[in-house]
């Protein structure tokens, strides 16, 4: 299948300024194929959200290379980028009246004109991108004003918008409560699985992670990197090593975590 | 898609509003002038020569340096506003006219020992040399926050950096008022307080005409303004090279904000107030519709002022400054009680 990217020696680091900082993983090889699910595991401060900003050319990366599609990030325009991957970040957006129709439809303005008004083929695009996220109903309201949870659908279908082959994720699930958690996660696997994107996220939920993700990157505290599919990474122990906490244990037969008796 | 519901109809009451307050500034005025003769003096028909010195001379330029300094402020403080994501960016911030003052405050207060005396009656070229000076501080300052805006990626630290600039520049003209003579004092505290009466009339078309200029320009950014309120990550996930738009808005309002500055003082609020009273009234942040509407609305409130300062009854009229404020102030202040109140609920 299809080489959506390719990490090669990858060396993540905090910067500031222009001195390098702290070094968070060094050499990180992997690659991620088409309709894959991708979850990043990771406790607070193990530098997940550096490794997403970082692919995504946010940050500088203390060596290595990362393709799209083949192309070298260091090689490609802003543009060209904005054409491979789109993304789902923390960020706060709190204009007081963006409706969350207009916060769908930024998506495709570099697609035309920049002083332009969008064609038929973008309005029918973004159409699609709040019927696949569910969100048609929400269209006319502002952005700022909606719940947490549609929040999130519609930056997804911001996304979704973009057109990309991948989609990266910074904590989708964050502050949202359970059934919309699982709510969020059965889009994203529909999206993987029925409309071929291919998703990387980053997320606290490992037990949530564990029943929808294909692949699973796992960041420790001390620039450990280790990848799988799920089998192998339980087989391997690697859930237990990096997440178990004190008498809270990793049960590997039904993927939970348990207090240990 | 997004020129449906009332917005049609606000655009054209607001187009009418401005037509009708370009008139009355051109009728209303300490010495009453009838419509026809207003129309006559216009148009070059007969009427008495005062009544023609008055309309073409003193009105209408005016007329027209109110509505061109609206638009402009209105629409750098609309820019600014999104650039810098805070509701309280406006013209002052990047202390773009207190470079514009600070020219003024040279060639003003110091004109005595220089040599030559720019209050002294009859000197033609005093006006120009304002003018000139004002240009030279506001574009000076502009220079710096280019400058530093190209080297340092956090906006932010741009947006404080002129205000501290524009801190120290003040403590500098305040220097110079204390070695100032009282007369030269008072002509550059008038200059602070800001007019619209200070043009001729070539001045103020050749404002309204690089003023129109940037205008036309500045629509050619809506939909990447747009993708900005989303803040600069989005912006450049969707392919926006951040830092040349950042650049590009930042030399549009710098020019404008200078030209404004420079031909009339520094205005109040009017920058601030405006894309508010914009984004509230026509209910939208879509920069598609609120590029047209500042500059109208900028328009239409600049001539109100005017009108409101033209006190009924007295020869003299107020200072620009005091009316923008009282009615820039409580707009300010009602827009962000009513913005905290969407987020909260």
């Amino acid at each position: 299948m299809k080489k959506v990217l390719k990490i090669d020696n990858l060396t993540t680091a905090y910067f500031v300024g222009s001195s390098k900082e702290r070094v968070l993983h060094k050499n990180i090889s992997t690659e991620i194929r088409q309709g894959e699910l991708i979850c990043i595991l990771g406790l607070n401060g193990t530098g997940k959200s550096t490794l997403i900003r970082t692919l995504l050319g946010m940050q500088k990366k203390a060596s290595g290379k990362v393709f799209y599609d083949g192309n070298s990030i260091d090689e490609i325009s802003i543009k060209e980028l904005s054409r491979l991957v789109s993304v789902v970040l923390t960020d706060k957006i709190d204009d007081a009246f963006l409706t969350a129709n207009e916060l769908v439809a930024t998506a495709r303005y570099s697609f035309g004109n920049m002083s332009g008004k969008l064609n038929n083929k973008d309005l029918s695009i973004i159409d699609n991108a709040l019927k696949l996220t569910k969100t048609e109903h929400l269209k006319k309201k502002v952005f700022s004003q909606l719940s947490d949870g549609e929040k999130q659908r519609i930056l997804i279908a911001r996304a979704m918008a973009q057109d990309t082959p991948l989609i990266m994720l910074d904590e989708p699930a964050a502050f949202i409560d359970s059934p919309g958690k699982i709510g969020i996660m059965e889009m994203l696997k529909d999206l993987s699985t029925k409309e071929n994107k291919t998703i990387l996220m980053t997320t606290h939920d490992i037990e949530s992670a564990l029943r929808y993700a294909d692949i699973f990157w796992i960041l420790g505290k001390n620039g450990e990197f280790e990848t799988g599919t799920k089998t192998e990474i339980i087989k391997k122990g690697l859930i237990s090593k990096f997440f178990n906490s004190g008498d809270v244990v990793f049960n590997s037969e039904n993927s939970r975590f348990e207090k240990k008796n | 898609m997004e020129f449906k519901g009332k917005t049609p109809l606000l655009f054209l009451a607001l187009s009418f509003g401005v037509l009708l307050l370009f008139l009355l500034n051109l009728w209303y005025g300490s010495v009453l002038i009838s419509w026809g003769d207003v129309l006559l003096s216009l148009t070059g028909g007969e009427t008495a020569t005062s009544n023609s010195i008055i309309v073409i001379q003193y009105r209408l330029p005016q007329a027209i340096t109110a509505l061109s300094v609206g638009a402009a402020l209105g629409l750098s403080g609309l820019f600014l506003q999104t650039l810098f994501n805070n509701p309280l960016a406006g013209p002052s911030v990047l202390g773009i006219s207190s470079g514009a003052s600070f020219g003024v405050a040279l060639v003003v207060l110091t004109g005595s020992f220089a040599g030559f005396d720019l209050l002294m009656p009859g000197l033609v070229y005093g006006k120009f040399i304002m003018v000139a000076a004002a240009l030279i501080g506001s574009f000076a300052v502009l220079l710096i926050i280019i400058f530093v805006s190209s080297r340092i990626a956090n906006i932010v630290v741009v947006l404080i950096i002129g205000i501290m600039i524009g801190y120290a520049i003040n403590a500098m003209v305040g220097v110079l008022q204390f070695f100032s003579r009282s007369m030269e004092l008072q002509a550059y505290v008038l200059w602070g307080l800001g007019s619209f009466s200070k043009t001729t009339l070539s001045q103020s078309l050749v404002l309204s005409a690089s003023i129109g200029l940037l205008a036309v320009i500045s629509f050619r950014f809506p939909n990447a303004l747009n993708i900005f309120l989303l803040g600069k990550n989005y912006a450049r996930s969707m392919g926006i090279n951040t830092k040349k738009l950042q650049l590009s808005v930042l030399i549009i309002s710098g020019i404008l904000i200078s030209l404004a500055t420079a031909f009339t003082g520094p205005i109040a609020f009017l920058g601030l107030a405006i894309p508010h009273i914009a984004r509230n009234l026509f209910n939208t942040s879509n920069h598609r519709i609120l590029l047209p509407a500042v500059i109208l609305l900028g328009a239409f409130v600049a001539l109100l002022c005017n009108l409101v300062a033209k006190l009924p009854g007295y020869d003299t009229s107020l200072p620009i400054n005091a009316v923008t404020s009282m009615i820039g102030a409580p707009i300010v202040i009602w827009a962000i009680v009513k913005r905290s109140k969407i987020k909260q609920n």
